[in-house]
């Protein structure tokens, strides 16, 4: 299940009311502070405020941010995805470093993931693209989406019907193992099969 | 006269106007905050604590300027507080110190349950005598796993301060919430979430506590990611799926008229706008390895933008102020570093070293400070810098691991 706590986020909406005190400098303009760095416009406001009557400014401020609600409520995953990454009927394969290729290992799995998904045809597979952690965040998800879908279209040219596989990109947002050395990173390259 | 060297500031601390202890007690933050915030900004100098204790305690009506400009004060900030009957009432007053004048006179009052939002009005306020925005009241929205539960690896948004106090959880779906970016309003952030299995861009409102799902109107096997805003936010580009591989689209901000803007069978993902929205970088390893690419908004006129160093450049982030783009970098040493690219020169300057990976980056709304994430020790945390990497600070936005941060209004 997934964690429904609406953590609370009261915090009551901060009202400043800003009023200009009677000024001592008497309406006329402030000095502007100079300042060394250039290559900005002038801000319209500056100066503005001393010197002035201004009129009661009601700012509503700061922390007013709730929690989305209804997210709590429609949030479910598809039940699994991406929980098991060890496990279910179909292994995992995996990939080179920054690379969507099928090694020969891979293209051996997935011989026998069809094979196995011939005789299961009512059910359907989730194939998640994941990376290791090396790498930005965005790359990581395009790379992922392309192991995913080279994963799909092998599996479709060997007869299992395209309807019954989708893919889904982890990028490196969902870490099979936490470590850093290079065993780690391969545990991380791979195509994960969630059978439904 | 002032010109031509940052001005220096003397902060002294804040009087308290009733001698009960919640006075003294915000009188002591108000004064803390607003110092740091100041000091922040990068603008101006400030004199020692040790200086102001060797003169008489200020009068904050009617300072004794002579000892201010003994010290060597330029401009004078006099702060005053009181709590009576829960509401936090505060009296800020900028002094010239040579002429003796008036700069700048402001009362405050709210709730006195946060003091810290009543320096970061005043900084901002201070700022307007300046030619630049200040950013204190800013935002930063980023992605944390801090609430996840064992054998959940969720991942949720949180907003804090610009300066990492006052972290708020946004999404509570308990699934996979990455990538967001503010609208400029400051009103919306779009996001990626899995809360229905495939990555999907949604818009959380965040005063009505509302969220529009799949904003892209991806469909099928259809995935997106990487939502920006246009400066206008009137539209804003994403990367698809769609057409059966990643590319950049850009769409109405309602999600209608969606437009491809790359066609090539590469991975292009990642867009940023220009600030006048009409150019648009993103990342493409068409290529070979993920570079940096420019186009205009329509799609046409593509080039590419970093080449030479590095051999992988990705995750561009436009300075709003000055001509120049911001980019997580693989350099010679192997680790990933915040780069930022002078559109004029062409100069590549590295912003990070040696502190670990860091990617990410993001500009404040002054375009004079960027945030990004950094690991160090296995943990990821935000880290801010000036747009020349001199200097640098962690955030403490708590615990977790705290990345993708993008700077609010």
């Amino acid at each position: 299940m997934p964690s429904r706590t609406l953590s609370s986020l009261k915090h009551a909406i901060l009202v400043l009311t800003l009023v200009t005190l009677a000024a001592a400098c008497g309406g006329k303009r402030p000095p502007a502070l100079a300042t060394a760095a250039p290559g900005e416009g002038g801000d319209p406001q500056a100066g503005a405020g001393a010197g002035q009557q201004q009129p009661t400014e009601t700012i509503p401020e700061g922390p007013d941010v709730r929690s989305i609600q209804g997210e709590g409520a429609s949030g479910a995953d598809i039940p699994g995805s991406g929980l098991t990454s060890e496990g279910g009927p179909l292994a995992d394969i995996r990939f080179l470093y920054d690379s969507s290729a099928l090694t020969d290992e891979a293209r051996g799995t997935l011989e026998k993931h069809a094979l196995w998904l011939q005789g299961q045809r009512g059910s359907s597979v989730v194939i998640e693209g994941h990376c290791d952690e090396r790498g930005t965040t965005e790359y990581n998800l395009a790379l992922g989406e392309q192991r995913a879908r080279t994963t799909r279209e092998y599996l479709v040219g060997l007869g299992v019907d395209a309807a019954r596989l989708r893919v889904v990109s982890y990028g490196k947002e969902r870490l099979l193992d936490p470590g850093a050395d290079e065993a780690a990173h391969a545990r991380n390259r791979r195509a994960h099969f969630n059978v439904r | 006269m002032i010109e031509g060297a940052a001005p220096r500031f003397a902060v002294p601390e804040c009087v308290p106007k009733r001698p009960d202890e919640a006075s003294q007690a915000a009188c002591r933050t108000l004064a803390q905050v607003l110092r740091a915030d100041l000091r922040f900004e990068g603008l101006f100098q400030f004199v020692p604590d040790s200086l102001i204790g060797a003169i008489p305690p200020l009068d904050p009506t009617a300072p004794r300027f002579d000892d201010w400009k003994g010290i060597g004060a330029k401009i004078l900030v006099a702060t005053q507080a009181e709590v009576a009957g829960g509401e936090l009432h505060v009296e800020v007053r900028v002094y010239f110190v040579d002429t003796g004048k008036s700069m700048l006179q402001r009362r405050y009052s709210g709730k006195a349950d946060n003091p810290r939002t009543f320096a970061h009005q005043a900084s901002d306020d201070i700022m307007t005598l300046t030619q630049y925005k200040g950013v204190a009241k800013t935002r930063i929205v980023f992605v944390s796993d801090r609430d996840a539960a064992k054998g959940r690896p969720s991942k949720e948004l949180y907003i804090a301060d610009y300066d990492g106090f006052n972290p708020r959880r946004v999404t509570v779906n308990g699934s996979l919430n990455i990538l967001p970016a503010w609208r400029p309003d400051g009103a919306a952030l779009a996001y990626v979430s899995y809360r229905q299995g495939s990555p999907m861009i949604y818009l959380a409102k965040i005063f009505e506590g509302q969220a529009v799902a799949n904003l892209s109107g991806e469909r099928g096997d259809g995935q997106s990611f990487s939502p920006t805003f246009s400066p206008d936010g009137k539209s804003f580009a994403f990367a698809s799926n769609r057409s059966g591989n990643m590319d950049v689209f850009v769409a109405n901000a309602d999600g209608s008229q969606p437009k491809r803007l790359t066609t090539t069978q590469a991975k292009d993902t990642a867009p940023c706008f220009s600030p006048t929205g009409q150019e648009i970088t993103f990342t493409s390893d068409r290529s070979g390895t993920p570079q940096l690419w420019q186009m205009d908004n329509e799609g046409l006129n593509v080039r590419r933008l970093t080449s030479g160093s590095g051999n992988w450049n990705d995750g561009c982030a436009w300075n709003p102020k000055y001509s120049e783009i911001a980019y997580t970098a693989r350099l010679e040493s192997g680790g990933f570093d915040i780069a930022i690219v002078d559109l004029a020169t062409r100069q590549v300057r590295q912003i990070t070293q040696g502190r670990g990976s860091c990617e990410y980056p993001a500009w404040a709304p002054n375009g004079r400070h960027l945030v990004f994430s950094c690991e160090r020790g296995r943990r990821w945390e935000l880290t801010i810098s000036d747009r020349d990497g001199r200097s640098m600070q962690v955030l403490a936005t708590g615990p977790g691991n705290n990345v993708q941060p993008d700077w609010g209004p």
